[in-house]
Order: C-alpha cells, then sequence, then structure tokens
C-alpha cells in the first residue's frame, strides 16, 4: 500500500509541477524558518546546563523594598554574604562571589603588555561550584595560593603560544605578580559566566582598597551550591532576613534564582526577561507553519477537482474512508519530508546570516537529539495540520455524486477563509514590523535630555587623576576637541545608588528612596550639553566645589522641593548643599523613565573621560588625541568608544528582534502569495464556464476582469481589518512597556492595505487576464 | 441475488423534488444477465447504483443475497460491495495516475490479498483480458477499448458474483464494443450475474432478461431465449 501511494505522490508531483512545487516550497520556507527559530530557541535554553551540577546551583540576590512600594531586585550582593551563607547554612555545600576587574588592567608577560578588561575575581569555591573544563594545572587548590592566577584558553594562547603556561609568571599593572596554576576552556558561547582569566580575592582587597567585611556595599553576584537533596523552598527562607542580621533597618529580603534560569529570566517582577523573546518567536515559528499549513490545505483542496474521481473509484472498489484519510496525510507527510530536505540545505545556508542577526553563533548539529526530536514533532506536526483538512475533506465525497457526474464540492468558502487567515497573519506582522521600526527610530531620536553624538571616552587605568591632568591639558590644546571632563561612570550606563540621602524636610514617613549618584569632573554639564535650570554647575572659581549637589528634576519633585538651591543635603553622612538643578536627562534605556539623580564631584571615584569633539574631520582629531595619549602614556594601548554606539546598544534586542520581524514578515507575505496563487488559479478553473457563459451574452474583458478582481479584494479587505485590529492591540500592548513611546499612527495601516492590495493584485493579474481572455468556444466545446 | 420491494428514490434540491425511481420490485436471480433499457433518465443509473450499495433509497427494501441491506452503514456497504460488487463504467473510470497494472490490483489491495497473490491474479485477468502487454502503461496512453478492457479486469478481479455495468459501450465503437459485450458474456457463462444498463437494443440482446424503465417505474419485463 505504501508503494502504491509512493508511486501516486509522485506520479502526481511530475504531472502537476507547478503545484507540487508551489506546495514544497511553502513548506520548505515554513519548515525553514521554524527550524532555524527551533535551534536559536535550543541554544537560549542550553545556557549554562552544560555545568554537571547545574541543578544545585542558585544565583542569590536581593529584593530591595522602597518606600513607593516598589521592589527593585538587583544580584549585587555584599561581600560576606558568600562565606556567611556557607557558614550558617547547611544545605549550602559551596559559595562563590564573583566580580569582574573593576576597569581594565595592563597585564605585562615577558615585557609585553595587554590590555585586559575580561577578569573576573572569584573565591576557591567557583571551581567546585561550575564545570569549566581544565586544560592545563590543577585548580583544586589554586586559590589559596595568594598569587595564583587561572587563565583562559584563549588568553594563554595570546600570552604564551601553544603550551602549557602553569608555573609562568605575569605582572599586573606592574605592581602585582602572579603564577599561572592552571588554564580553562574558553568560557562557551551558551556561557552565563564568561572571563579571560580567574583572580583571587585578596588582589581585590588589596588592588582595589576594598573593604571585604562590610555588609552595606552590594558589589558582588553570589553564588551558591546545594548539597543534593537539599530543598530549595527551605533555603530560600532561611536565607531570606540574613542581610538585616547584619545590616540595621535593612529594605533587603534575599531570595535565590536556579542558575539555569539565570539567562531567559528577569529576576524583576514584571520584566519577563530574554524568555519574552524566545517565546515571542516560538509563536512566530508557529504562525509562519500555519501559514505554509494553510497553503498546503488550500492547494490541495483546490485540486479536489481532479482527486474526486480517484477517491469516488477507490471508495467504489473498497477503500474505507479511514483508509482514504491515511492515503491522503500520507501524501502530505510525504510532501514534508520533502520539504524536509530542502529545509535543511535552506537552514545549513541561512544559518550564518541568522547568527549574525541575532548576535549569536549557531550551529546545526543533527546528532543533538532534542533537535531531532524538534525535527520530527515539526515534520509530523506539519503533515498531519497540511493533511488534516483535505483528508477530511476529500475522503467525505461520496462515490454516487461523482459518478454521477455532481462533482461539484464546494470547498471555495473554507479556502478562502483559509487564504483571508494567512493574509491577516502577514498583514499584522508587516504592522508589527513597521511599528517597532518606529519606535526604535523615535527612541534614537528623541530628546534625551544631552546631546550624546560626537562625544568619545576612554577608560583611564592606573594613577588616574595623575594621568588625567596631563591628558586634558594636552587634548583639550587639539582644535576640534571642545571639551574634556572625567566621571565614574558615562550617561549610557548609571548603576551607582543609595538610599543614604538626607534632606531638610524629609518626611519620616516617605521611608527610603533610591537615589541615582554620579560622580563627576568640572565640565560635565558643558561637554554632555545638558540644561541646568536652576542654579549652576561644578565651577573651579569655588575652589574642589566637592561638598556641593547638582540633582535632576526627579530628584527635586521626589524630595518635595520648589527651590531646592541653597538646601542641604546629607549623603552617606557626608553635608553639602544643592548648587544647580539639571533638567532630566535620560541616564538608562527610554524604555525606563528617569530616576532622581544627585550628582557631585568626587575626583577619587573618576574612570572615565569624556571628549566632546567637533563634527567635522573626526578621524583627524582623535588621531591627535591618540597621539597625545601615546606620548604621556606610552606603554598603554589608546582605545576608545563613542557614546552613540553605547547608546544604540540599549535597543540592540529590540533592533535585532525588528530584523528578525522583518525577515519573518517577507517570508509569511511570500508563503500566503503562493496560498493566493493556488485560490486563484482553483477559482479561475472554476469560473472559466461562467466567463465563457457572461461572454457569449455580451461581457467583454474588461467587465470580465472587475468581476474576477472584485470577489478578491473582497476578500483582502477582510483579512485587512482583521489584521489591522489584531496588530492595533498587540502593538499597544508592546508599546506600553515603554516609558516613552510613539502613537500609533494610521499611515502603517494605510501602506499595509496598499502593499497587500498591490501584492495581491499581481499575485493574480496574470491568471484572471488569462481567463478573460479565453475564447467561449473552447469552454463551452469542452463542457 | 436481489430483490426489491417498492424501492422509490426521490432527489431533492431546496425547490425541486424529483422522484428517479417509484416503487421498483424485481428480482434477479443468481447467473442471471439482465439488461436495463429505457429513455435518459427514466432512472436506469440510479436503479444501477442502488443494486451496487453506491446510492440508498429513499424507501423499500433491498435484498442482497439474501441479507436486507437498504439500512447498511457506509463502512457495511463498503464491506460487502468489494466481496460482492465489481463495476464496470460508460467512461472506465481508471486512474490516472496508476498504471495499467495498478489500476487492475486496486480491489484485491482493499481485500488485503497477498502482494504474491496480487501479482498472480493481476496477470491472469490482464492475460484474459488480452491487455497484458500494457501492464506498465498508463491509462491516457490506451485506446477507449483497452481501457474499457482494464476496467473489466478490475471489476473481475475479486472474482465478485455481480457485475454493474453501466452502459459498457457507450464510449466504445462497435468492434471494441462487440469485444466488451463477448467478454461479459464470457463470464456471465462462467456463472457471474450481470447487470447491465444499456441503451443499445444490440447489446440488450446479450442478456436474458430486458427490464424496461419510464419514468421511474418497470413497464416490461422480457424473458430472452438464452443464446
Amino acid at each position: 500500500m505504501i508503494k502504491i501511494l509512493l508511486h501516486t505522490v509522485l506520479r502526481g508531483l511530475s504531472r502537476q509541477k507547478v503545484y507540487s512545487l508551489i506546495n514544497i516550497l511553502g513548506l520548505a520556507t515554513g519548515v525553514t524558518c521554524t527550524l532555524l527559530i527551533l535551534i536559536w530557541i535550543e541554544f537560549e535554553t542550553s545556557y549554562d546546563t552544560f555545568h554537571q551540577d547545574v541543578k544545585q546551583i542558585y544565583s542569590v540576590y536581593e529584593n530591595q523594598k522602597y518606600a513607593d512600594g516598589d521592589i527593585f531586585s538587583v544580584y549585587s550582593t555584599p561581600s560576606p554574604l558568600a562565606e556567611t551563607l556557607k557558614k550558617d547554612i547547611p544545605e549550602i555545600e559551596n559559595a562563590t562571589r564573583i566580580v569582574s576587574s573593576w576597569g581594565q588592567l595592563t597585564v605585562n608577560v615577558g615585557g609585553r603588555n595587554f590590555i585586559e578588561k575580561g577578569g573576573k575575581i572569584v573565591d576557591a569555591d567557583f571551581f567546585k561550584i561550575f564545570s569549566f573544563e581544565k586544560i592545563y594545572g590543577d585548580t583544586t587548590n589554586c586559590f589559596l595560593n595568594p598569587n595564583s592566577i587561572v587563565l583562559s584558553q584563549k588568553i594563554a594562547n595570546k600570552y604564551f603560544g601553544d603550551i602549557n603556561p602553569v608555573g609562568k609568571t605575569v605582572v599586573i599593572n606592574s605592581k602585582y605578580k602572579f603564577e599561572v596554576s592552571a588554564v580553562l576552556e574558553n568560557a562557551r558561547e551558551n556561557s552565563s559566566i564568561t572571563y579571560d582569566f580567574l583572580l583571587p580575592f585578596n588582589f581585590f582587597q588589596e588592588f582595589w582598597d576594598y573593604d571585604l567585611k562590610d555588609w552595606e556595599a552590594n558589589t558582588f553576584h553570589t553564588f551558591v551550591k546545594l548539597r543534593k537533596n537539599a530543598n530549595r523552598n527551605d533555603v530560600r527562607k532561611k536565607i531570606s532576613k540574613i542581610i538585616s542580621k547584619h545590616v540595621l533597618n535593612s529594605n533587603v529580603e534575599l531570595d535565590m534564582q536556579a542558575f539555569g534560569d539565570y539567562h531567559l529570566y528577569s529576576i524583576n517582577k514584571g520584566s519577563a526577561g530574554p524568555i519574552w523573546y524566545v517565546r515571542l518567536f516560538f509563536i512566530v515559528a508557529i504562525v509562519i507553519l500555519l501559514i505554509a499549513c494553510f497553503n498546503y490545505m488550500n492547494l490541495a483542496t483546490a485540486r479536489s477537482e481532479r482527486r474526486s474521481k480517484e477517491v469516488a473509484i477507490r471508495k467504489v472498489v473498497g477503500a474505507q474512508r479511514r483508509g482514504l484519510v491515511g492515503l491522503f496525510l500520507g501524501e502530505s507527510l510525504f510532501f514534508t519530508i520533502i520539504a524536509l530536505g530542502i529545509s535543511i540545505v535552506l537552514v545549513e545556508l541561512l544559518l550564518p546570516e541568522f547568527g549574525d542577526m541575532i548576535n549569536r553563533h549557531l550551529e546545526l548539529n543533527p546528532g543533538n537529539y532534542k533537535f531531532f526530536f524538534a525535527t520530527i514533532i515539526v515534520v509530523l506536526l506539519t503533515g498531519i495540520v497540511s493533511g488534516s483538512y483535505p483528508a477530511a475533506y476529500l475522503s467525505s465525497f461520496a462515490p454516487i455524486q461523482i459518478i454521477r457526474g455532481f462533482s461539484r464540492h464546494d470547498s471555495a468558502l473554507v479556502r478562502k477563509i483559509l487564504v483571508v487567515i494567512q493574509f491577516t497573519m502577514s498583514v499584522a506582522l508587516f504592522i508589527s514590523t513597521g511599528i517597532i521600526y518606529q519606535q526604535l527610530a523615535f527612541l534614537k531620536r528623541s530628546d534625551i535630555g544631552y546631546n550624546k553624538d560626537n562625544i568619545v571616552y576612554v577608560e583611564l587605568g592606573g594613577n588616574f587623576n595623575n594621568n588625567y591632568e596631563q591628558l586634558k591639558n594636552e587634548w583639550i590644546k587639539i582644535p576640534g576637541v571642545n571639551w574634556v571632563t572625567a566621571a565614574n561612570q558615562m550617561p549610557v550606563n548609571f548603576a551607582n545608588s543609595t538610599w543614604d540621602v538626607n534632606w531638610s524636610g524629609k518626611l519620616k514617613e516617605a521611608g527610603d528612596i533610591l537615589f541615582q549618584l554620579s560622580f563627576v569632573d568640572f565640565d560635565f554639564i558643558e561637554t554632555f550639553e545638558m540644561n541646568v535650570i536652576q542654579g549652576r554647575t561644578f565651577s573651579k572659581q569655588y575652589g574642589a566645589d566637592t561638598l556641593q549637589f547638582i540633582i535632576n528634576e526627579s530628584a527635586a519633585s521626589k524630595m518635595n522641593m520648589e527651590n531646592s538651591i541653597g538646601e542641604k543635603l546629607t549623603i552617606w553622612g557626608k553635608k553639602g548643599h544643592i548648587i544647580g538643578v539639571v533638567k532630566d536627562f535620560n541616564f538608562n534605556s527610554l524604555k525606563v523613565g528617569v530616576d532622581p539623580l544627585i550628582i557631585m564631584r568626587n575626583p577619587a571615584a573618576f574612570k572615565y573621560v569624556g571628549i566632546r569633539i567637533g563634527k567635522d574631520r573626526q578621524p583627524v582629531i582623535i588621531n591627535k588625541i591618540r597621539k597625545s595619549w601615546n606620548k604621556i602614556l606610552p606603554e598603554i594601548p589608546f582605545t576608545y568608544r563613542r557614546l552613540s554606539d553605547d547608546f544604540d546598544y540599549f535597543y540592540q534586542a529590540e533592533s535585532r528582534m525588528s530584523k528578525l520581524f522583518l525577515s519573518f514578515t517577507l517570508v509569511a507575505f511570500i508563503i500566503s502569495c503562493l496560498g493566493l496563487f493556488g485560490l486563484a488559479s482553483f477559482i479561475t478553473e472554476r469560473k472559466a464556464r461562467e466567463v465563457a457563459m457572461r461572454k457569449v451574452f455580451g461581457a467583454n474583458m474588461d467587465q470580465v476582469f472587475h468581476l474576477l478582481l472584485k470577489d478578491f479584494l473582497k476578500w483582502m479587505l477582510f483579512a485587512i481589518a482583521a489584521a489591522w485590529t489584531m496588530a492595533y492591540f498587540v502593538m499597544e500592548w508592546w508599546l506600553n512597556g515603554f516609558a516613552y513611546r510613539i502613537h500609533i499612527g494610521i499611515g502603517i495601516f494605510l501602506i499595509s492595505a496598499m502593499l497587500t492590495f498591490l501584492i495581491a493584485f499581481l499575485t493574480i493579474y496574470k491568471l484572471i487576464s488569462s481567463l478573460s481572455g479565453i475564447a467561449p468556444a473552447n469552454m463551452l466545446k469542452y463542457e | 441475488m436481489i430483490k426489491t420491494n417498492n424501492l422509490v428514490k426521490v432527489f431533492r434540491t431546496d425547490e425541486v423534488e424529483t422522484t428517479a425511481l417509484n416503487n421498483v420490485n424485481l428480482e434477479i436471480n443468481n447467473g442471471e444477465f439482465v439488461a436495463i433499457m429505457g429513455p435518459s433518465g427514466c432512472g436506469k443509473s440510479t436503479l444501477l447504483n442502488i443494486i451496487g450499495l453506491l446510492d440508498n433509497p429513499s424507501q423499500g427494501e433491498l435484498h442482497f443475497n439474501g441479507y436486507q441491506v437498504e439500512k447498511y452503514t457506509e463502512r457495511q456497504r463498503t464491506n460487502l460491495r468489494k466481496e460482492n460488487i465489481g463495476f464496470v463504467f460508460q467512461s472506465f473510470n481508471l486512474i490516472d495516475e496508476l498504471t495499467v497494472f495498478e489500476n487492475v490490483e486496486l480491489p484485491l489491495l482493499y481485500l488485503k490479498v497477498s502482494s504474491s497473490e496480487r501479482k498472480k491474479r493481476v496477470n491472469e485477468a490482464l492475460e484474459r483480458m488480452n491487455i497484458a502487454h500494457r501492464a506498465k502503461h498508463f491509462p491516457q496512453q490506451l485506446s477507449g477499448g483497452q481501457q474499457q478492457r482494464v476496467a473489466i479486469a478490475r471489476a473481475v478481479i475479486s472474482k465478485p458474483n455481480l457485475i454493474l455495468a453501466d452502459e459498457p459501450t457507450g464510449n466504445l465503437d462497435s468492434g471494441n464494443g462487440e469485444e466488451v459485450m463477448n467478454l461479459l458474456s464470457q463470464l456471465n457463462e462462467e456463472g457471474t450475474t450481470i447487470v447491465m444498463v444499456t441503451h443499445s437494443p444490440s447489446d440488450a440482446d446479450r442478456s436474458h432478461r430486458i427490464i424496461q424503465l419510464f419514468d421511474g417505474h418497470v413497464v416490461t419485463e422480457n424473458m430472452r431465449q438464452k443464446l
């Protein structure tokens, strides 16, 4: 029976080449998109699963509760937490702190200097919790020696070439000597924890002069490994109040997140994390697959006229309906399997491109059992869904009707509905893509309260202030350099906050309010072209000006001050006055609003130098900046960044999403057009006689053309109306996630309608015109 | 073998009701060759389809091999049909995508006959119909006469005891028609009951009995001398 099925299908394929091609291409496109998305989803969900004990590993985080009822969750925890947890909670077997090396380090290896930013400082338990593969050396006791360093393979190769470097020496910032005790594999693509090298904590204390006993400063990620069979919820309860045991009136409760969830799930309530994109694109995959399945249904049932005779004969000679359903399902599965073959080739070809688009290195790995099963499920589902309606419909033919000659079964309505759904989904995707692009453009060009363009900045290590003064003096002389300033952070990544702020008139019941803090130099406000709306900026006229504060509008309003100039402010016990109010500017993504901010001058905290340069001849200016740097700091390579690039980084996820959406919209449209073409050819076939009759009785070609076109356009209109409604509500919901958003305009909707009509018209034009040009005698004779 | 009691068939559309068969009573015995004749639209094909279990009567009884079958479900009718009845149509009704061999083999597949047995029987049937040399051809590659011989091979392959033929020579020239009628007569001589709808008096002459229909009624039944 299967042999016969194969024969029938293969012969059908070769006889109706266009039909088969449309069908297979439609399915192949749908399956390709789905497989690409599944490979990506598989990658995203595989994050950190390579650690042997991933199910026992948890990331400890803080829930900070604020006056307005907000809970702010952060991974940053105090230094003594890891050790305390390990000591106090019997279920916790290991605990480690992890922190990135602050800023860049200069590593000297055999007289050569390397600037490194990818160092991590970790506790000895790091190696017991995580399972990064060892290549050379031993990690068991390596951090008992405070002068141990563990390198990644990449860095080991960079420093020492292809040899075993264990025992070799490296010098950090010309002062700290370390001996290589082990080399680990490079952090994998799907690892949340990345490292170029690992250093022990005593270095941290010494180098940055950090008080590792301080319970009030949140700096470190804390990871724990529970003992086997430990109850996670028991541990959660036990750790919840630990901070308040060490910090008076603490507003912090601890909780833990399974390490397996670390990459995809956000710890902040109400924010979904990357899992949102995974889910969204899973839905997109299903939608595209459905569009492809509808295509198949459409084309398969359109062929019912031809197939009805076969069904009738099979029934007359003894086929049961069940057997026929099996036959048609088998057929659709067969088509899907051919499509899968094409898809695998397409996936292989498109994967690098797709990976670039989403900034991931993806590989097709047929040995991956998850992917293998997913593919089988996709094929089965596609085959069954595509074949379901044709099978139910075709197998329902009563042989007597066909033999009697009443073979005109009307499945036209169902087919029209299928095409309408296809177009609804495609148009909705189109509108959504348009709106996403508009929102991104809006975010990029909207007034963020300062001028992010034409700013370059450099990170300065070593003796900052000494070097900074020299550099500033040199740079400011360069024609085209307008302003030079320093700060602890650039206004794209403010991540320094405190609730330890007091002001006169602060209400007790106001509770704690979280203020962002920024430490800046003179000329900061001027360099970034921020607007001072009250008072003044920091100025050398007032000496160091270190105990004065500039606040932003939001801070003024939180403090309930109408005229804040001259008001007293105490931060961390240091008293000062407010000297200026700056107009709110966005120092984070526009997805979130502006937090209250306090700016003070604190040279001890400076880390970056920001330079405003002229619009013209920027490469020349930057080259001059580089030359001065090389003169003053010859041993450190010059690297700089543009602030506007960092700004774009905020919207990278959205930008990627919009590119993906655009691609999938194109795919959806292509498949839908195939479906429309199928429907049109079917209707053309059916209407041939009607057209012939109309012509006999006097209709001219134009009238026939309009008659046929009107029918199609009516259905397209339905699709557009449905898509408009759907897209509007979904995109309203999406936009509501942004603190700053566009209002959806009618433009994109009108464009979508015009485009749809145009595409539909072009798809069916040829068919309809061939029909309206038909000689009636041919049709009538045939009938 | 077949007995009908007051068989009525009414076709209804939204506005029109047409009575195709009106109180038809007839009996066909094993081994008989019966021709059904009458003007176009008199209900000949409708009667044949009901006897062939392709259609249900609106009223009345239908007995087949002693069973009362007019209320049978689709499944029951299919089972009864595939084991007992072979069909020959005016327009041959072969499946275009299947070869001659596969077309003839089809009923055996649904009877779950083993592969080797199928091959043997199909080859025998094709030999008998004198088209074995065309086994690998597709229906469109054959002449009308050859197609009808394939259709007859298909009808007899399951060794049915009843063959229903609806104007089997209607689309054939006289030479091919003659050949087809010879085959049917031969099958009847071997014991197969044959019921044939025809317009052709000469084809009807081959039968034992002619049933004349007019406007859904049986008008006359003429017994004929067996040739």
